[in-house]
């Protein structure tokens, strides 16, 4: 019980802590709260079946087009919406507006693309359960823990021993330091936006087989993931990788030895009494501005 | 004479929102046509409900992605005071609101430290909580999925039967939130708002008490929209949880934002715009969320002044051509 429990913990952690990654390197870079990160998820389900269920693709293959897909679409709503409002000087909440409307968009639009009813991800490898410690599990669970630690380790060395990395951590720490540097900032936060919307579309990819795909796959899972995000410290990778892991755990335990009725319930009280008891999060990350 | 002014004024600010709501009171005339008012009806209730948030964004400038947990506290509310213990539908509709004004004002306490990101975070919270505890309530008291059915209106055993009845209902209870509302925000406790609005380090200098003051925008504006939630159960006779999910509060805050924030006449213009636009959609059956979707985004990015932002400025310009031309026989 334990282990099987410990295990869908982890996969379903992993997941929390791809979108919520997602969330925090946007804060970080560009001071925002984007609402579309679950969507972007089901975008990437939706994306990854095409090219590997129906266009028959190597799974490793159509993990790669995916996730480019997903960064170009980042980069995307970066450059042609998010920047724009940014430029008009508006008020902050058009902006969390304009990520909920693309979330209507992608809800409605995978909907309209692919139809209403739930679709089967074929499963990536050929057998059907594996044995860990004498609790047989699916392969593809362990494929998630393992992709999301992967991402995760890439991550944290993609930020700090890469020349890319580091500019754009600077473009986040201070924009105009950076730029005075010759860091070309607008790229920089662009980019985050796409390596946010990439993270969220392998949670996915990764989710895809066990779940199955619909079009409102990603919407609870991203609004749990600002559970993730807050509980690490909102805007610290690290945090949200924790924070995303604790928060999978913590589900998946209650649900497991206490009751199944208030499932749903566990992320949000678990935001909702970090933000009002330790808003800094577990790793003290002062993102949350008095003012 | 200070009051009589002020009088005056109120006047002349409430006439434009009353005009409005009789015109929408057409179909009154109209023999046969029931839909259009029960649209009028629909329009009235989120009239009020935008009107409550409008005293908590537009003039105190708190965000709340979490208001439909307030119109769901209201419906339900007013839905199970009435159902079982049988108290009269008017005075289980002012217990429920005030009962949303009171968790208003406990979630605003811890809340009010928080700013815009991390409230609009919490406000989410808050509301799925709420929707959570309405899917499974303790004794199945809001009968989860099956949604909750109730009574018509009736006061005094006098009972609005047709919509046409009801829309007198709606209209005498927008003209007595608009009013209280009116003279909240030109009280000195509506000053305190718009002073936390503008810069709340500065308000707190001032001697403002910031967190007293957020607490009476969350607990007014709380039941405003419980109170809206209340007519709605009572208006349609069910309500299903689904109708309270974080997808409401964003319709309530895109109606606001639609007509234009800090107003009387912003949410009346805001609520009767995107409720015919969302009306008007269903001719595309299944397009109808995405087409909106589209619309929302082009109307965000290309008019971040709301629709009426964008006629306003239009309207100043026409108006301004015209005042050039009069200007050489000195008007004005």
């Amino acid at each position: 019980m334990f282990l099987r429990l410990l295990i869908s913990g982890l996969v379903l952690g992993g997941i929390y802590s791809l979108i919520a990654l997602g969330y925090s390197l946007i804060y970080k870079a560009s001071g925002l709260m984007s609402f579309v990160q679950g969507d972007v998820m089901t975008l990437g389900a939706y994306l990854g079946l095409t090219f590997y269920r129906i266009l028959g693709l190597p799974f490793v293959v159509s993990l790669i087009l995916t996730v480019l897909c997903a960064f170009a679409f980042g980069m995307l709503l970066e450059k042609g919406v998010i920047r724009v409002l940014l430029n008009k000087n508006v008020l902050p909440i058009y902006v969390v507006l304009a990520t909920i409307a693309i979330s209507y968009i992608i809800q409605n639009g995978v909907q309209l693309g692919w139809g209403s009813i739930t679709q089967y991800f074929p499963s990536v490898f050929s057998k059907s359960s594996v044995k860990v410690l004498s609790v047989s599990v699916q392969p593809e669970a362990l494929l998630c823990v393992g992709a999301s630690l992967v991402c995760m380790v890439l991550l944290h060395f993609f930020m700090t021993r890469t020349r890319f990395g580091t500019a754009m951590r600077a473009a986040a720490m201070d924009p105009t330091a950076a730029y005075s540097c010759g860091i070309n900032v607008s790229m920089s936060t662009g980019i985050t936006w796409g390596l946010s919307a990439g993270l969220a579309a392998i949670a996915g990819m990764l989710i895809g087989p066990m779940y199955g795909v619909y079009a409102l796959l990603g919407s609870m899972i991203g609004s749990k993931g600002f559970s993730g995000a807050v509980i690490g410290g909102y805007g610290n990778m690290y945090g949200a990788m924790v924070g995303g892991i604790l928060l999978g755990l913590a589900e998946v335990f209650v649900t497991g030895y206490i009751s199944s009725t208030y499932k749903n319930l566990i992320a949000y009280i678990l935001l909702i009494t970090f933000l009002f008891l330790k808003p800094t999060g577990l790793f003290n990350e002062r993102a949350i501005q008095d003012d | 004479m200070q009051k009589s002014l002020a009088n005056n004024s109120l006047g002349k600010k409430l006439i434009a929102p009353i005009a409005i709501l009789l015109a929408l009171g057409m179909p009154l005339y109209v023999r046969g046509a029931e839909y259009p008012l029960m649209l009028a009806c629909i329009i009235q209730l989120y009239v009020v409900a935008v009107s409550g948030l409008d005293i908590l964004f537009g003039y105190c400038g708190q965000i709340s992605l979490g208001h439909a947990a307030f119109y769901a506290i209201g419906a339900y509310g007013s839905a199970i005071l009435h159902n079982n213990l049988g108290l009269p539908i008017l005075f289980t509709m002012f217990v429920a609101a005030t009962l949303a004004a009171l968790v208003g004002a406990v979630l605003a306490i811890p809340a009010s430290k928080l700013v815009f990101h991390f409230l609009s975070l919490a406000t989410v919270a808050f509301g799925e909580i709420v929707y959570q505890f309405i899917v499974h309530s303790p004794g199945g008291i809001t009968k989860d999925f099956n949604g909750i059915f109730s009574a018509r209106l009736s006061i005094f055993g006098f009972e609005f039967s047709t919509y046409r009845l009801w829309y007198y209902f709606g209209l005498a209870c927008v003209i007595v939130f608009l009013t209280a509302k009116y003279f909240l925000v030109h009280s000195k406790t509506g000053r305190a708002f718009t002073a936390i609005r503008e810069n709340s380090h500065a308000a707190n200098g001032m001697g403002i008490n910031v967190r007293k003051y957020k607490v009476m925008a969350f607990a007014t504006s709380a039941f405003y929209t419980a109170f809206a939630g209340a007519m709605y159960i009572h208006l349609v006779g069910y309500v299903h949880p689904d109708t309270f999910l974080r997808k409401q509060s964003v319709l309530f805050l895109t109606m606001l934002l639609f007509g234009g924030t800090g107003s009387l006449t912003g949410p009346i213009l805001g609520v009767i715009s995107v409720e015919l636009l969302i009306e008007s959609l269903r001719v595309l059956q299944d397009y109808q969320g995405f087409v909106y979707g589209i619309l929302l985004l082009i109307v965000i990015v290309a008019l971040p002044g709301g629709l009426f932002g964008g006629f306003k400025n239009v309207w100043n310009l026409l108006a301004g051509r015209l005042g050039k031309r009069r200007g050489g026989a000195g008007a004005c």
